[in-house]
């Protein structure tokens, strides 16, 4: 409603932005985080903080900066889930909130036109997935066994890049040369998604809905995420005794109520 | 960059009584700190016109030799390339861990420093006008704050910061001091025995607001609240800033000093 997505409605409350879904989340006792000591809870800020400052802006770029990625992929894709005339002048205005936000974050000088802005971006993104892929490790998720939030913002950032064909694509083939990296978007995808990895590989006429397809239900279910895995941190029997009642008997109304969808 | 370290390098900044700001009298202390402890001796010059001077517009700036840098990341890879590094004995994933701690920190409390500074409105009044423009006269000093003023409150719109409430920045940097404290723990520094790049930022900008007099003192109250944070301040301070410039002087001291209120 508001022109933000992702948008989480609940009952009769609507809240965009992922760091407000998830404290509405959390107040409703959907917690992911648990079982992280204090010390982990403060590093998950602190790399949530790194990916939305090192990796974001290379990911506004490629969806929505990058000509031949906006004009093949992006503006259809999107433009062909909002009503119309809504999808003429929507996808524009994300791509210049997109612009805007790159070029006043990044783009002061020493940097003066746009392709030095371009490269530095993309080297930041790049360093950013090595250090994500050096403090993943061999571990199956960024704490341990269990997903955290950490994980869930993680994958949120990575699996566009990992899962969509662009024209132009180095970030993507960064991303394939860190093979902990892609293990764990697809393990992740197995697991909460439920949607077959060999859609991807199915027919070549297909590929580009299938790849749509796949990257609406991505880009929009990052709450719903969460959700999932507290199903899992609910039915599992670490969790502390005491919220697992109340969640009994909030869980047969709660689950069906809050879903995702495209704003507006 | 195989040259040593010259004795004359300079740290510029603005004017230090009665120019400069919340925001970058924090960066410019961090960097002075991170020099402390890479133990690289430094002048610090102070100049009205420090922000244009700057290569990349933003105080402070270094000058060492023929070269001129900027800003604490890339004085950190210039020191680098000269052969003194804090972080070399950390390994890759406390590299990592490093860099997105002072992410978290530029993200939140420089940020926060910010958005008190130039977005809300007692404050832009009645400090942040008077400051920021004094060594100019009107109606030069009124152009150049609200110049600034525009610019930044365009980059709080482009990250989302513009809508929100002086409590919900609190709350935001209640939550980024939560981290860090309990980042800290009980160990000396962040990374245990030796002090990196992460503690000179956090230093910077902890020491600059609970020493800094604002209208209210919401800000600091938010950092004294974690004792242990406190206590890093004071051991850095003690440690690295004490009988190295003239100036130097306990935080009570400071306090009473540096007023930002005219």
């Amino acid at each position: 409603p508001l022109g933000d997505i992702p948008v989480l409605i609940s009952e009769d409350k609507v809240i965009s932005q992922p760091a407000k879904i998830l404290n509405f989340l959390r107040k409703q006792k959907y917690n992911a985080d648990y079982e992280l000591s204090a010390k982990q809870g403060a590093d998950t800020l602190a790399y949530i903080a790194l990916l939305e400052e090192k990796l974001l802006p290379a990911l506004l770029h490629t969806f929505w900066i990058e000509a031949e990625n906006y004009c093949s992929v992006t503006k259809p894709w999107f433009a062909s889930r909002i009503a119309f005339p809504l999808s003429l002048y929507l996808p524009g205005k994300m791509s210049r909130e997109a612009l805007n936000r790159i070029l006043l974050t990044k783009g002061g000088p020493p940097l003066y036109s746009l392709t030095e802005v371009e490269a530095q971006i993309y080297r930041d993104a790049k360093e950013c997935l090595n250090l994500l892929s050096k403090r993943l490790g061999t571990s199956q998720f960024f704490f341990g066994d269990t997903p955290t939030t950490l994980d869930a913002f993680v994958f949120g950032f990575l699996a566009p890049i990992y899962k969509v064909c662009f024209p132009r694509v180095q970030l993507q083939e960064h991303l394939k040369q860190l093979p902990n990296l892609c293990r764990f978007c697809d393990d992740i995808l197995t697991c909460y998604f439920r949607l077959s990895v060999s859609g991807h590989s199915s027919a070549g006429q297909n590929t580009a809905d299938a790849n749509l397809q796949k990257l609406t239900q991505l880009v929009n279910k990052e709450s719903n995420l969460i959700e999932k895995m507290d199903d899992n941190l609910r039915k599992s029997p670490q969790h502390p005794p005491r919220k697992l009642t109340t969640l009994k008997l909030a869980a047969g109304g709660e689950e069906s109520s809050p879903f995702n969808r495209l704003s507006p | 960059a195989a040259e040593p370290w010259p004795e004359n390098a300079a740290l510029y900044q603005q004017l230090k009584d009665e120019q400069i700001l919340l925001s970058d009298n924090a960066s410019s202390l961090a960097v002075q700190a991170f020099l402390q402890m890479c133990n690289l001796p430094i002048r610090v010059v102070c100049r009205a016109n420090a922000e244009y001077m700057s290569p990349s517009g933003k105080v402070p700036f270094i000058h060492v030799g023929n070269q001129v840098v900027s800003e604490l990341g890339p004085i950190v890879q210039f020191v680098k390339a000269k052969g003194h590094s804090l972080s070399d004995g950390l390994d890759e994933v406390q590299k990592a861990e490093m860099k997105a701690y002072m992410e978290l920190v530029n993200n939140m409390l420089l940020t926060a420093e910010l958005y008190l500074q130039w977005c809300d409105d007692v404050t832009v009044e009645e400090i942040t006008y008077p400051r920021y423009g004094s060594p100019y006269p009107w109606p030069l000093n009124r152009i150049l704050s609200y110049q600034k003023q525009w610019e930044v409150k365009r980059k709080m719109k482009a990250i989302g910061w513009a809508g929100k409430t002086l409590e919900q920045v609190l709350e935001d940097v209640d939550q980024c001091c939560q981290a860090l404290s309990q980042r800290l723990g009980t160990q000396p520094y962040f990374f245990n025995k030796q002090p990196t790049e992460l503690d000179a930022l956090v230093f910077g900008h902890l020491f600059t607001i609970l020493t800094t007099q604002l209208i209210t003192d919401e800000l600091s109250e938010k950092v004294k609240n974690y004792s242990n944070l406190t206590a890093f301040c004071r051991r850095i301070e003690q440690q690295y800033f004490e009988g190295h410039d003239k100036d130097s002087s306990t935080i009570a001291a400071r306090s009473a000093k540096r007023s930002l209120l005219r």
